[in-house]
């Protein structure tokens, strides 16, 4: 049913570039993928991925600090980037006649980037980035929660055993060293995907994107990941953890290992979620906020991850008065349960990816992110109009199986927490 | 260290653009039903969807005393279902069509919004007309969202940043006037909310009288209306009367007060105060001022304290115009350690931004970001349908988002310097910390902001 046009280019340095037209609106959207995360970041150097997709804002050869930023505001466009397990993005949206000013702005700082890095600058992104770290995780209630449960899910020399942020330590520690080790060895046209999607014509639009990038120099093979990737399919027995903390309401989380983004399996455990959690047609809302009223809110989502297992993570939240342990056995027992899955919830859940996934195309700058995710874990753009195919293939008895294998006990990990009495 | 490889002549300076390609927003279709709903439509067919946004005047500002709340909870309660089928059936029903009910009730307004199919449009109005003229309030429905908003309002009480908005809000607004209390209500107010009192605001209030259809996607203007008259047609009109809220518009004196949040490793730092309607004649040139002191990311706020300063992780400034008033807000959380610093910071950037008005240049800049932007924010059918929901809740003209880049790219650097020096005032602004007070109270007396007040949350 998607049918979104497309073409993909490897020029001689080793840059994918897919380029999806539609000129439909006057506006493209520059999407660029470096496939480097905190997966890739050894013992001691936690969260320095993500240190350094912020020193990429900070100027190149012929960029001022902030110039990217303004640039492209006063382009009238939109932009920012994102770390994340397996990969690093950078974006912007903009009028399509300045399509140019976002290549050259890109193509400057993955060709250029070290003459303009300096320890000042360094030092004011570790702040900035260290308020980020306060901010999202250590001054909200339950920000530890990804920490938690990545430690519990993942060994310790597994590459998402820790989280994007990082630990406070070693983001204090980053050296203007491992600054231009890392750009070196990771931010290099052949580790890279661009898309642009939206108002261009491919022939020419190709023809800029090998003026801007073609002279960068390709990088050496990449270091093999840090720690050990591959994992058995389940934990090996249930991982409990309860931790007090200043929390307004009782909340227990749930993951479990799933198959990579990359198996074939892997939208069973989509669509499983989307049968748990998504919606108030689902069965955790049905049952535990509207039936029980044991929960305030449910929730439970796939990570599209790649690197050995995925993750599914689920939480309930309970009331003031809940009683945890009646709140962990709920959630287990509505994962024993979905053994009986129905056909017509699957088809609920069906039919919600399908606007789901048109939403999302939709709008350009997620087609975009959409296409370099595919062309980066999949060699294969295209793979995007086959996913609704690919979600329609997942059967009832698919989840009575995956729940059976998957949602067994020796492979969940439950996380709760109480409020403590200051709270 | 190496700077890598050499950098090339020519790529010195930032290429010029090429031809503009005009942007054209589809035109809007209005109509009008006999029962005085109004219908706003926008053909947009590149992709087979369709957005709806049923716009009710109902919103939380004028709801009195003692019963705050109650519209966003007969808004919630429309998903506990209706006459003729339970909440969890009408759930089913929705997604199997695979869409859901998105009720959002602010304080001018109530708007039931959905994107589906276009193939599955008239089932999708068909459920819409049932859940807003036949809602049930099941007494076991209404009691399953008391418990939730209670808790709602527990947690918003802990997590710092709705604290802080909340706090700012309690000390900004004049005790009495609108829009100075969590939208959801007050705990007593929630608690005392039951299904007979829920039902009968919803009959004296749900109605198509100052509400509106909207529409946006892949069909005809033609087919809005006859469906719009089909599903909406026979509503029966509600109590015509709308509240005054007009005089509500005072700010209080310049204050400083610090929420006591004992052990917080930041501290969440508001500043702001009441402002103008939406709709006031400098609106543009207003927004175009806050663009440069606050509202973009290349704004004088974040570069100082993010940038220059790395005292945050980044700092906004916020209008908020509604219907009888509005507010004006800056927000940012900073290190524990340089709360007094970063506040004085931030009122010196924004006393000197009112005093000495923007630059050409930033006015420049930031006129070609807003008009630049706008085509990006007017992407997909919700994000439109939204808009035109705002004509109707703002009794804006049709042509209001037509003629927007125009209005900016009007604005010039002394339009925005007088917009910031009416509407913009540090002088009456309340600045509040919400922080560690054993830790950030002594240097915030020694801070030169004012009179400090301590107090608990």
């Amino acid at each position: 049913m998607l049918s979104i046009a497309f073409q993909t280019h490897v020029l001689a340095n080793g840059l994918t570039v897919v380029l999806a037209p539609d000129r439909s609106v006057p506006v493209v959207a520059v999407n660029l993928w470096y496939a480097v995360g905190s997966r890739n970041e050894p013992p001691g150097r936690t969260g320095f991925a993500h240190l350094f997709e912020h020193m990429m804002f900070q100027g190149s050869a012929n960029v001022e600090k902030g110039g990217h930023f303004e640039l492209v505001e006063r382009a009238g466009g939109s932009l920012n980037a994102t770390t994340w397990f397996d990969r690093t993005n950078y974006f912007e949206t903009v009028p399509s006649h300045q399509l140019d000013l976002a290549l050259w702005l890109e193509s400057d700082r993955m060709g250029w980037l070290l003459p303009a890095m300096t320890q000042e600058k360094l030092d004011n992104q570790i702040d900035v980035v260290r308020n980020e770290r306060r901010q999202r995780y250590d001054n909200q209630p339950y920000g530890d929660w990804d920490e938690r449960i990545q430690a519990m899910v993942y060994p310790p020399d597994h590459p998402y055993h820790h989280t994007v942020i990082g630990s406070m330590e070693d983001i204090g520690s980053a050296t203007l060293e491992a600054v231009e080790e890392f750009f070196l060895t990771y931010y290099r046209p052949n580790n890279a995907v661009l898309t642009l999607a939206g108002d261009f014509e491919p022939e020419a639009a190709l023809a800029r994107v090998e003026h801007y990038f073609g002279g960068i120099d390709p990088g050496p093979d990449l270091p093999p990941l840090p720690g050990r990737a591959d994992l058995p399919e389940r934990i090996g027995e249930p991982v409990r953890e309860r931790v007090e903390a200043e929390v307004p309401l009782p909340r227990t989380y749930l993951a479990v290992r799933i198959p990579s983004l990359t198996d074939p399996d892997f939208p069973v455990a989509d669509v499983a979620s989307s049968v748990l959690a998504e919606g108030r047609g689902s069965r955790l809302y049905r049952r535990l906020v509207r039936g029980e009223r044991l929960a305030n809110d449910v929730l439970a989502f796939a990570f599209p991850l790649t690197t050995g297992r995925s993750l599914m993570v689920g939480w309930v939240t309970g009331f003031p008065e809940s009683d945890p342990d009646e709140l962990e056995h709920a959630f287990e027992r509505e994962l024993e349960a979905l053994s009986d899955v129905r056909d017509e919830e699957v088809e609920r859940a069906l039919a919600l990816a399908e606007t789901g996934l048109l939403r999302q195309v939709e709008q350009l700058s997620s087609r975009a992110d959409l296409l370099s995710m595919y062309q980066t874990h999949f060699g294969d753009a295209g793979r995007l109009n086959g996913e609704l195919d690919r979600l329609r293939g997942v059967t009832s008895g698919r989840i009575r199986a995956f729940a059976e294998n998957l949602l067994a006990p020796d492979n969940r990990a439950l996380l709760t927490y109480i409020p403590s009495e200051a709270s | 260290m190496s700077t890598g490889q050499p950098i090339p002549s020519g790529r010195g300076s930032p290429p010029s653009p090429s031809a503009i390609r005009p942007f054209h927003l589809p035109p809007v279709r209005s109509d009008r039903l006999g029962n005085g709903l109004a219908v706003r439509s926008m053909a947009r067919t590149e992709v087979p969807l369709v957005s709806i946004a049923l716009v009710l005047d109902v919103g939380e500002a004028p709801v009195p005393a003692g019963r705050e709340g109650i519209a966003v909870f007969a808004g919630d309660g429309l998903q506990g279902g209706t006459a003729r089928r339970s909440g969890v059936e009408l759930a089913e029903g929705l997604e199997r069509l695979g869409s859901d009910l998105r009720v959002a009730t602010g304080w001018d307004a109530t708007t039931v919004a959905f994107t589906c199919l276009a193939e599955r449009l008239d089932e999708m109005l068909a459920l819409l007309s049932e859940v807003v003229r036949e809602p049930a309030f099941p007494q076991d429905e209404v009691e399953r969202i008391r418990r939730q908003r209670l808790a709602d309002l527990h947690r918003r009480r802990m997590e710092p940043a709705r604290l802080a908005d909340d706090e700012l809000l309690r000390e900004m607004v004049p005790d009495g006037q609108p829009y100075g209390r969590p939208l959801l209500g007050t705990p007593a107010s929630v608690e005392s909310l039951d299904a007979e009192g829920v039902r009968a605001f919803v009959e004296e209030r749900y109605g198509p009288v100052r509400g509106g259809l909207v529409a946006v996607g892949d069909l005809s203007e033609e087919r809005v209306a006859d469906l719009a008259a089909r599903h909406f047609g026979e509503w029966g009109k509600q109590a015509n009367d709308r509240a005054d809220l007009s005089r509500h518009r005072e700010s209080g004196g310049r204050k400083l007060v610090l929420v006591n949040r004992p052990g917080a490793v930041q501290s969440e730092l508001r500043v702001g105060h009441l402002g103008p309607p939406r709709g006031t004649s400098q609106e543009d040139a207003l927004r175009v001022a806050n663009s440069i002191l606050g509202g973009a990311f290349t704004s004088r706020l974040n570069l100082r304290l993010r940038e220059e300063r790395g005292f945050t992780y980044g700092v906004r400034s916020r209008l908020s115009l509604r219907r009888d008033g509005g507010t004006f807000t800056i927000g940012t959380s900073v290190d524990t350690g340089v709360t007094a610093e970063a506040l004085a910071e931030t009122m010196e950037v924004f006393d000197r931004f009112v005093q000495s008005g923007p630059s050409e240049e930033e006015v420049t800049q930031a006129r070609d970001y807003l008009a630049g932007v706008f085509p990006l924010r007017m992407e997909t059918t919700a994000q439109l349908a939204a808009r035109l929901a705002e004509l109707l809740v703002f009794d804006l003209p049709d042509d209001h988002h037509h003629t927007y880049r125009d209005r900016i790219r009007g604005v010039d650097a002394e339009a925005a310097g007088e917009a910031a020096a009416a509407h913009l005032r540090p002088d009456r602004a309340v600045m509040l910390v919400v922080g560690d007070a054993e830790r950030v109270a002594g240097e915030l007396e020694q801070a030169g902001l004012g009179e400090l007040k301590v107090r608990d949350p």
